[in-house]
């Protein structure tokens, strides 16, 4: 009962089949803690929409099971309804009325009771600063705005859990980083569960307490977002080489001979704890595990070879790295069964 | 408690149109001139005619209550591209994500369609009275007229609903409500009656809904004939009960 209550979702072995053929999800696993931000990175088609939707009771899974503060997304879905605010990927208000009209309907339609209807409407526009332009038409509202607008509808009823699916696709910064100040502000006021899909990993980076990486619908990867970049255990160190070409006590020696060239990569190579290395133009690419370590090591193979160099700089992973590593490839048995 | 969640929905849903209507009249007043249009120009031409056997009604009476009928229904009938629209957008996703039920989201909307036919009509009614209809001055029968009226535009709204839960995409959805207009107006007792229809046509009329929807605002505004009136209601609320049955249940697919 008590993991039941710490946990916003609880997803077990969650399938999902369209049409009999493609498996948009494919036995996914994953639970959310409360009053966290949760990221779901993945490509596009792997399956992050179709999750949200069955998670906000829209489809029911071809199989397994998940719940929502303890309740069934299928059996109980009435009463996740009632405790979830949800904001599609796609434009979700009426442009054709004011913003406050938007949230006055869907505060008729959630049945916020009358003596608290004005009241609510303003503090869910103010969350999201949204009160100065509610009274104006919404086709005249920019896409931030709109945004806004949408999480403002979605917040009304201060739901337990917030789903967002793809929140700031398509926003320029300034109105992404409006949007995730007010989301904050409003997360620690209430204690809501912020749910989002996305595909910019340094909101996922910035924002989120927990991040999973979905991919051919199968949750492949999850963790902190610093967990999951610790667990790539690569850094990049990046030499840039000194022009031989100015060397007077050698002038003919230079990068550009290829000989050299694979004669330096072997032996860095060939050195503990490097796990690859590259050379293009001035510039030497080394992958390690650990920078602090392998960089000694480095140096002393340059000086043998009577390298010189300009600069060096240490690349920690970041999560593009990471979503590349887990998602950027594609499974080639998949592949070929799709070709088929 | 389920049902509470959905009476709310369709109050919502109406108040919504409603809302909509306010800000944006412009549409109002322009499907209007299609429906004056026929009362004045062809009705007027065809009132010369007297070859059509109204029962000693003069033509343009005779027709003023399908031509009432065939504007609302024309905004019904096209009722289904605001949920495409909506299907497209998000607001279809938001709205099955909320507490009501499913159906509580088609009937809502048909019946808010059946208000903004009635807003409609309210347009023409004056305009008709200036070209010299003559409607009986009963109070109890022109509400009961504009009942009927709102409950087939209703009916004809989930009826569109229906399809475009099927059609799903603008053009499809266009082209059937093209091809579906046409017969139900000429294929009723709109601007002649089922008499002087061929065999085939006549079972039309008789399965047409529209049929039954235009003698009953016939008797009741023109002719001062209600003996059909409560048949003709009996045979409207049959087809709003079956449309919106129909219309709830594949609502489900328009998601998918």
């Amino acid at each position: 009962m008590e993991s039941a209550l710490e946990l916003a979702i609880e997803i077990k072995q969650l399938t999902k089949v369209y049409d009999g053929k493609v498996n948009a999800l494919d036995g996914v696993d994953l639970t959310v803690k409360a009053a966290g931000i949760f990221a779901l990175l993945g490509p596009n088609g792997s399956g992050k929409t179709t999750l949200m939707r069955v998670l906000t009771t829209q489809f029911r899974p071809t199989a397994g099971v998940a719940r929502a503060f303890g309740y069934d997304v299928v059996k109980d879905d009435a009463k996740v309804r009632k405790i979830i605010g949800y904001v599609p990927q796609e434009m979700s208000v009426w442009t054709d009325i004011t913003g406050f009209e938007n949230l006055l309907i869907y505060a008729k339609i959630y049945g916020v009771p009358s003596s608290r209807r004005t009241k609510s409407i303003w503090e869910a526009l103010q969350s999201m600063g949204m009160d100065d332009v509610a009274n104006g038409p919404v086709k005249k509202y920019s896409g931030g705005m709109i945004r806004r607008l949408e999480i403002a509808c979605a917040l009304l009823i201060k739901p337990r859990i917030l789903f967002l699916d793809e929140p700031t696709l398509g926003l320029d910064p300034s109105a992404r980083k409006a949007v995730w100040q007010n989301l904050e502000t409003f997360k620690r006021e209430f204690g809501t569960t912020v749910f989002f899909n996305t595909h910019y990993m340094d909101e996922a980076d910035q924002y989120s307490d927990e991040v999973a990486i979905i991919n051919q619908g199968r949750i492949v990867k999850s963790g902190t977002a610093s967990e999951l970049k610790c667990s790539l255990r690569s850094e990049i160190i990046t030499f840039a080489l000194a022009d031989r070409g100015n060397d007077s006590r050698n002038p003919s020696k230079s990068m550009a001979d290829p000989g050299l060239k694979l004669k330096l990569l072997e032996k860095i190579k060939a050195l503990d704890l490097i796990d690859d290395a590259s050379l293009q133009a001035s510039n030497l690419d080394v992958v390690v595990e650990d920078g602090d370590v392998a960089l000694p090591a480095i140096i002393e193979v340059l000086r043998c070879e009577g390298i010189r160099l300009e600069r060096i700089r240490v690349t920690k992973p970041t999560l593009d790295d990471v979503f590349l590593k887990y998602a950027g490839m594609r499974h080639p048995k998949k592949q070929e069964r799709n070709a088929a | 408690m389920a049902l509470n969640d959905s009476l709310r929905e369709m109050f919502a849903m109406i108040e919504l149109e409603m809302r909509r209507l306010r800000h944006d009249r412009t549409e109002i007043y322009t499907r209007a001139v299609q429906p004056i249009l026929w009362l004045a120009v062809y009705g007027t031409v065809m009132s010369h005619v007297r070859d059509i056997p109204t029962g000693g009604i003069p033509y343009i009476d005779y027709i003023t209550p399908g031509v009432l009928l065939q504007s609302t229904i024309f905004v019904s009938v096209f009722y289904g591209l605001t949920i495409v629209w909506e299907r497209e957008t998000g607001i279809l996703k938001r709205l099955l994500v909320a507490p009501a039920s499913r159906y509580a989201t088609v009937i809502g909307r048909a019946i808010a369609s059946g208000v903004r036919a009635v807003v409609q009509a309210l347009i023409i009614f004056p305009v008709a009275i200036l070209l010299g209809v003559k409607f009986i001055p009963n109070p109890i029968y022109i509400f009961a007229a504009f009942l009927m009226l709102f409950m087939i535009s209703g009916g004809f709204a989930a009826l569109s609903i229906f399809v475009a839960s099927l059609m799903k995409t603008r053009e499809r959805f266009m082209g059937i409500g093209q091809a579906l207009i046409m017969p139900l107006f000429f294929a009723s007792n709109a601007l002649y009656p089922i008499s002087l229809m061929p065999p085939f046509l006549q079972s039309i009329a008789f399965v047409n809904p529209l049929t039954y929807a235009v003698d009953a605002v016939r008797g009741l505004m023109i002719s001062g004939d209600v003996a059909n009136v409560p048949a003709d209601f009996a045979a409207v609320i049959v087809f709003d009960i079956l449309i919106f049955a129909v219309a709830s249940i594949s609502f489900r697919k328009i998601i998918e």
